[in-house]
């Protein structure tokens, strides 16, 4: 699962995603992506999930690139506790994106393998997503 | 190894341009509500000029065979005419229509700085035979030029491209009257494997399942051991607290 190696501090709070993805909206590695059309938070567990789902549908066929990183961490109280005495204990990571963010990026398929590698991804994910490929792609 | 195309410099190009008033991004956001599309023309020694032009016409360019590298004349309220390029251009990260384009003036008769898409042009032997990947990590290459000699891309044939074998870009086919800018060796192409994901078995994945992630480790400003001791001590004792409050409760 993936995880900051180091981190300033332990928890953190909500805090905002108002606006679109204006960094890393646009194709960068890949021919083909997807990209996320709604702001929210996405789990670690989430990103394995659609990482396994898109390598197992490829198999050895293409070359993944994961845009994006949970450095968020999300803390959670204990079951059956009573509210109050402070934050939780850390949980879990996500990363926040934003409408317009890159999730992932796939080189070396053809269109409609990249495409129905993306659909299996995108069921994994909590938010709304759409296919995008390079304006120059052949396949 | 590799060809370039010729390019056909499109001459009967004409895109109309209306100046409009300089000013903030909401004065943009006006020009877009018209069905328009916010640009600016500068370059050959002269003053900016904002402008605004038909979105479909720019599109059209911007997807042609010469793409952004187009040079086409500028009608100024349908008058003066100008040679111009596209420089620069911005998309609406969500539904990727055009935010803003950069014009810039040209001028026939003196070089200048293209970014030239590179098309790489058969099938890897590596890819063909030794069941890799063709990775293509360089896609567009700076060259300096007269505009009428600008390709609309450089094809490179990767056709005997292996496995520990890189493409760079001193390997592109190299035009008298190009010249290239890029660095030499930066790498284009190469022939990469990828391992295959192999089935995770129940009992790996009921492990996983029950492992607790380690938490990563905290940067802190000096005396790192003592605050770490410290920081250990009270950790320990929070579940004794947290059972007494619990008994009490009960009572």
């Amino acid at each position: 699962m993936l995880m900051p190696k180091k981190v300033k501090y332990r928890k953190q709070q909500r805090g905002r995603m108002t606006g679109k993805a204006w960094r890393g909206s646009e194709l960068a590695f890949g021919d083909y992506a997807l990209k996320v059309l709604e702001p929210g938070w996405i789990t670690d567990r989430q990103i394995e999930a659609s990482r396994v789902a898109m390598t197992r549908f490829i198999k050895r066929g293409g070359k993944i690139w994961i845009r994006l990183f949970p450095d968020k961490p999300v803390t959670k109280k204990p079951a059956e506790t009573r509210m109050g005495k402070g934050k939780g204990a850390p949980d879990h990571w996500v990363a926040v994106v934003r409408p317009g963010k890159i999730l992932f990026e796939m080189e070396g398929v053809t269109a409609q393998e990249a495409g129905e590698a993306m659909r299996l991804a995108s069921h994994k994910l909590p938010l709304r997503t759409s296919f995008v490929k390079r304006q120059s792609a052949a396949h | 190894m590799a060809t370039a195309t010729k390019n056909n410099v499109s001459e009967n190009n004409l895109l109309e341009a209306q100046p409009r008033t300089s000013g903030n991004k909401n004065d943009a956001r006006r020009v877009r509500r018209d069905g328009k599309l916010p640009a600016v023309l500068y370059g050959a020694g002269k003053d900016a000029l904002p402008v605004s032009l038909d979105p479909r016409q720019v599109s059209r360019i911007l997807h042609s065979q010469t793409g952004h590298n187009t040079i086409f004349d500028l009608a100024l309220n349908g008058g003066e005419r100008t040679k111009a390029m596209i420089v620069d251009w911005q998309y609406e990260p969500i539904k990727g229509s055009l935010l803003h384009i950069d014009l810039k003036r040209i001028a026939i008769d003196q070089k200048l700085k293209v970014a030239v898409p590179i098309v790489l042009k058969g099938e890897a032997a590596g890819v063909k035979q030794q069941g890799g990947i063709l990775e293509q990590i360089f896609r567009e290459v700076e060259i300096e030029c007269l505009p009428s000699d600008i390709p609309s891309s450089i094809e490179a044939d990767v056709s005997e491209l292996v496995f520990g074998m890189v493409l760079r870009v001193s390997d592109l086919p190299h035009d008298p009257k190009l010249k290239f800018l890029s660095d030499p060796n930066q790498p284009v192409a190469h022939i990469i494997t990828v391992k295959e994901e192999v089935a995770a078995t129940p009992e790996a994945v009921a492990a996983d399942a029950t492992a607790t992630p380690a938490e990563p480790e905290v940067i802190k400003k000096g005396k790192q051991e003592v605050e770490g001791e410290e920081g250990a001590a009270p950790a320990a004792e929070k579940p004794e607290k947290a059972e007494k409050a619990e008994k009490k409760e009960k009572k």
